[in-house]
């Protein structure tokens, strides 16, 4: 046993004190009565009548005592060895992701973790440090203390789980930072297992890692994803259901949209299967809602929301002499307005947000984005006497312009010669020479040095996602048109001419945001719909997002037995962990104050 | 000069009252009682008044004539009652306010002029730790005076030991015993409540206590002494020691009357406080001891 106060032991001379009060003499009046063997044999302390007499022993006495020693032990704080093999350091890794919500342990995984932790936190003794770190999307140092239990037991209280997945590798890392080589550290990892996928740890980490697994159950059923697709004919909905457990279940599947209810089915799934439902979407609906009645362990995946509203359009306009490719190409992005015109019908200054020439230039180029195929000869953009090319490759292939553009079987017959261009930097290439160029400034332009028929990339997957991507990039959505993973970021677009710019939360909380430039916007931790409002000239211009978590890894809750760890790196001889201690002063003091309740009864009894 | 012990109105009061007998007496003398014995003395005596219950022939009818009342001619061979008044004046009887031993005396006066009025013959004895005559026995109104000074010489003092009660109360003839005390001697009073029962007395047992020992108005730590004994005691009174004594009180109260009943006696219990004409005229007649 272990004394963590061991100068509060002065305070045990409260005893000696309590026993002079006993040999300390009294003054009592005398009184005279008729009968004194009427009067009860009894005294409250028993104090002698003359100062250090033979002290005659009593309840009272032994119980003040009692309760006075019991009061000194308290306050020099014994603890026993614990249990629980405690580092000098020990880094507690919470894992504060969405699955943590589950409830297949109650009341909470995140709360049983808390509570374990809170255990290990009443076993340190006073040198020891511990570092807590939640692990959450981004993953953060709590609370970092040397003996100050009170003051990590109020960190961890303050910890939430968030809604989004748990970035082990980020904690590791902040954890690693935190030690030096030789310390002695240990990481205790408390979490369901369910966390994104390891990044390599370099040479190891300098401190091993204990997984202690928290929750049992993988029975969830879960909407995974929910989308709205408009046709020329209709709108409708399509929502992926999936039992990510093990046995039967069936779900109820309420349909709403802007709130009102629109249907209700009632889905079987057996365990492990899926399943896609298609619901009708109103004409006038801003926003579609899914939720499962399934009552089971994870509540986060049991409700899924789109914006069914469709975005504000852009007026895009295809300077071409007839090019059906690139016309479908374009029209594939469903807010864009696409207006096709023959070269000698285009009038510049018409207000297009974008301008795609193909095979032709005007002189004076307009002040936008803009997209120009195989400019002619002797415009302003012309490149060189045109080559032969073969195969088409990438500048950069980690460029995002290029994102899922499979260049495999892509060739250019021919091309203008742009190496001697000053356009912008080269997205595609060829051995011969750049064949597609963009530029930021002075607005996001591209330019195609060879004609679309003069190549089979118009024939490829890898056409209209490269459109699709160039018009994205030259006309941003001012919100995103996916749904948003709770915790992601979201970059917004304020509009030309805007003048305020909020979004309102799912809990009807509001945020401004500034109007300048690109906005970001990171409070996104709730599930639902958000709403942007941008005021403009007055008027003000309102738009949608969804954040949804949409995420089987989360909502496969079954937690593993063992997680495979990054190996560690550390010597025998620093792995010197002792014991942690286990303070057992508060039961001593709840019996102190148990004994002076008795001394009190006592007393009033008249023992 | 000592006050008296009893004022002439509360004299004049007593005067209407009588000491009421369950059974004929035998006196040695005769009194305004009617006797088990046959004949009558010529003896003149004394006057009284005429109370209801009395023996109507006895009425003077020219005193009657001339005064335009009742009047009783008591003749020496009627037969007296013999009242025997045994008094604590033991040390605890000297506490309380009004004193108990004050009051004692005071009632022992009162219930001994009423029977000096009736011609009755009265016997006095105090006692504490040991029994004290009061004298030869008094009889007639005249002797009531020497009985008061009797009473008040006195001392006050001692412990109280029923047992040696049994002596002098075993030589009474029958007739009528009161005894008057606080009951709360460290022995039993049994003894001489049996003794009086052996001796063929009727009569009452008296428990006098002051308000202060019925209700303790104090608190806190003292150190208790004992009135008669001296011994001392540290304490500590709580509303549980206080509540102990008073249990302790009330069942000494209950045996003193239990064992009077069972014995045939009288008991009433008075407090001090109480206007002693108010114990006479109402309490002991509600008992019986008075008419």
């Amino acid at each position: 046993m272990t004394f963590l106060a061991p100068a509060a032991a002065i305070l045990g001379l409260t005893l000696p004190a309590i026993l002079a009060l006993y040999f300390l003499r009294i003054r009592r009046p005398t009184r005279i009565v008729p009968a004194l063997h009427l009067w009860p044999d009894q005294i409250r302390d028993r104090q002698a009548n003359v100062p250090w007499q033979r002290l005659r022993p009593g309840w009272l006495l032994l119980l003040q005592l009692l309760a006075a020693a019991a009061l000194v032990t308290a306050a020099i704080q014994p603890a026993l060895p614990a249990s629980a093999t405690l580092a000098r350091h020990s880094i507690v890794l919470l894992d504060a992701s969405a699955s943590m919500q589950a409830t297949d342990v109650s009341p909470s995984r995140f709360v049983e973790a808390k509570r374990q932790i809170g255990a290990i936190i009443d076993q340190l003794g006073p040198d020891d440090r511990m570092t807590l770190i939640a692990v959450a999307p981004t993953s953060r140092i709590v609370t970092s203390s040397i003996g100050n239990r009170d003051a990590l037991h109020h960190a961890l209280e303050a910890v939430t789980p968030s809604n989004g997945s748990a970035d082990l590798s980020g904690a590791l890392a902040l954890a690693s930072g935190l030690t030096r080589a030789g310390d002695d550290a240990r990481a205790y990892l408390f979490s369901d297992g369910i966390v994104d996928p390891l990044r390599a740890a370099g040479d190891g980490l300098p401190f091993p890692v204990e997984y202690h697994r928290i929750g049992v159950s993988g029975e969830n059923v879960g909407l995974t994803s929910l989308s709205v697709r408009t046709s020329a004919q209709s709108r409708a909905a399509t929502l992926h259901v999936q039992n990510f457990g093990q046995q039967l279940r069936t779900v109820a599947i309420e349909w709403r949209a802007d709130g009102r209810l629109l249907d209700a089915r009632s889905v079987s799934l057996k365990g492990g299967e899926a399943q896609d439902l298609t619901f009708p979407v109103p004409a006038d609906a801003t926003a579609v809602s899914a939720r499962t009645d399934s009552g089971d362990i994870f509540a986060l995946d049991n409700s899924a929301t789109a914006v069914a509203r469709t975005p504000r359009a852009f007026s895009v306009v295809l300077v071409t002499p007839g090019n059906v490719f690139l016309e479908q190409a374009l029209r594939l992005r469903t807010d864009l307005k696409v207006d096709v015109v023959a070269p000698s019908a285009y009038r510049p200054g018409s207000g297009y947000a974008l301008t795609v020439f193909d095979r032709y230039l005007p002189a004076t180029l307009p002040v936008s984005p803009m997209i120009v195929i195989d400019p002619p000869t002797g415009s302003a953009l012309a490149g060189g006497t045109a080559i032969g090319v073969g195969k088409v490759r990438a500048s950069d292939a980690g460029d995002p312009l290029l994102a899922n553009v499979d260049l495999q079987d892509v060739h250019v017959a021919r091309s203008q010669d742009l190496r001697n261009s000053s356009f912008g930097r080269t997205l595609l290439t060829s051995l011969q020479t750049p064949l597609v160029l963009v530029r930021e400034e002075p607005y996001r332009q591209a330019l195609f040095g060879f004609d679309l028929h003069e190549s089979d990339l118009p024939l490829r997957i890898a056409f209209p996602i490269l459109v699709q991507n160039l018009s994205e990039w030259m006309l941003p959505s001012s919100v995103p048109s996916h749904s948003v993973q709770p915790d992601e970021p979201v970059t917004i677009v304020p509009e030309a001419g805007a003048t305020s710019l909020s979004v309102t939360r799912p809990d009807g909380s509001r945020r401004s945001l500034p109007t300048g430039s690109l906005a970001t916007f990171g409070d996104t931790d709730q599930t639902g719909v958000y709403t942007v409002d941008q005021v403009i000239s007055g008027k003000t211009d309102r738009s949608w997002f969804a954040v949804n978590l949409f995420a089987t890894s989360i909502s496969q809750l079954k937690p593993p037995d063992r997680l495979t760890l990054p190996p560690t790196r550390i010597s025998g001889a620093v792995h010197a962990a002792h014991h942690g201690e286990l303070e057992i002063w508060p039961w001593i003091a709840l019996a102190a104050l148990g004994l002076i309740a008795a001394e009190w009864l006592a007393f009033h009894r008249g023992l | 000069m000592a006050p008296p012990l009893l004022e002439p109105e509360t004299l004049r009061r007593l005067e209407t009252l009588a000491l009421q007998v369950r059974r004929a007496v035998t006196g040695q003398l005769g009194g305004e009682r009617r006797s088990a014995r046959r004949g009558r003395s010529v003896e003149f005596a004394d006057f009284r008044n005429y109370t209801p219950g009395d023996d109507f022939r006895l009425i003077d009818w020219n005193a009657y004539a001339r005064l335009d009342r009742f009047m009783l001619r008591l003749f020496v061979a009627e037969e007296e009652l013999p009242l025997s008044i045994f008094v604590d004046l033991s040390g605890s009887m000297d506490w309380g306010t009004p004193n108990k031993a004050l009051v004692a005396r005071q009632l022992a006066g009162a219930i001994a002029y009423v029977a000096l009025n009736a011609l009755d013959r009265v016997r006095l004895t105090v006692f504490a730790d040991a029994p004290t005559s009061g004298g030869a026995p008094y009889r007639g109104r005249r002797a009531a005076a020497e009985l008061f000074a009797r009473l008040q010489s006195f001392p006050v003092g001692g412990v109280t030991d029923y047992t040696r009660l049994t002596w002098p109360i075993g030589r009474q003839r029958p007739g009528m015993s009161v005894l008057i005390s606080d009951g709360l001697g460290p022995l039993s009073i049994d003894p001489a409540i049996a003794a009086l029962q052996r001796a063929r007395q009727e009569g009452a047992v008296l428990q006098l206590l002051a308000p202060q020992e019925i209700s303790p108005d104090w608190s806190g730590d003292a150190r208790l002494k004992d009135a008669e004994s001296g011994v001392e005691r540290e304490f500590t009174a709580t509303p549980v020691t206080r509540a102990s004594y008073l249990k302790a009180l009330a069942e000494r109260g209950r045996e003193i009357e239990e064992a009077a009943h069972r014995r045939g006696l009288r008991f009433a219990r008075l407090s001090t406080d109480q206007p002693l004409e108010d114990m006479v005229s109402r309490t002991l007649r509600q008992v019986g001891l008075l008419a």
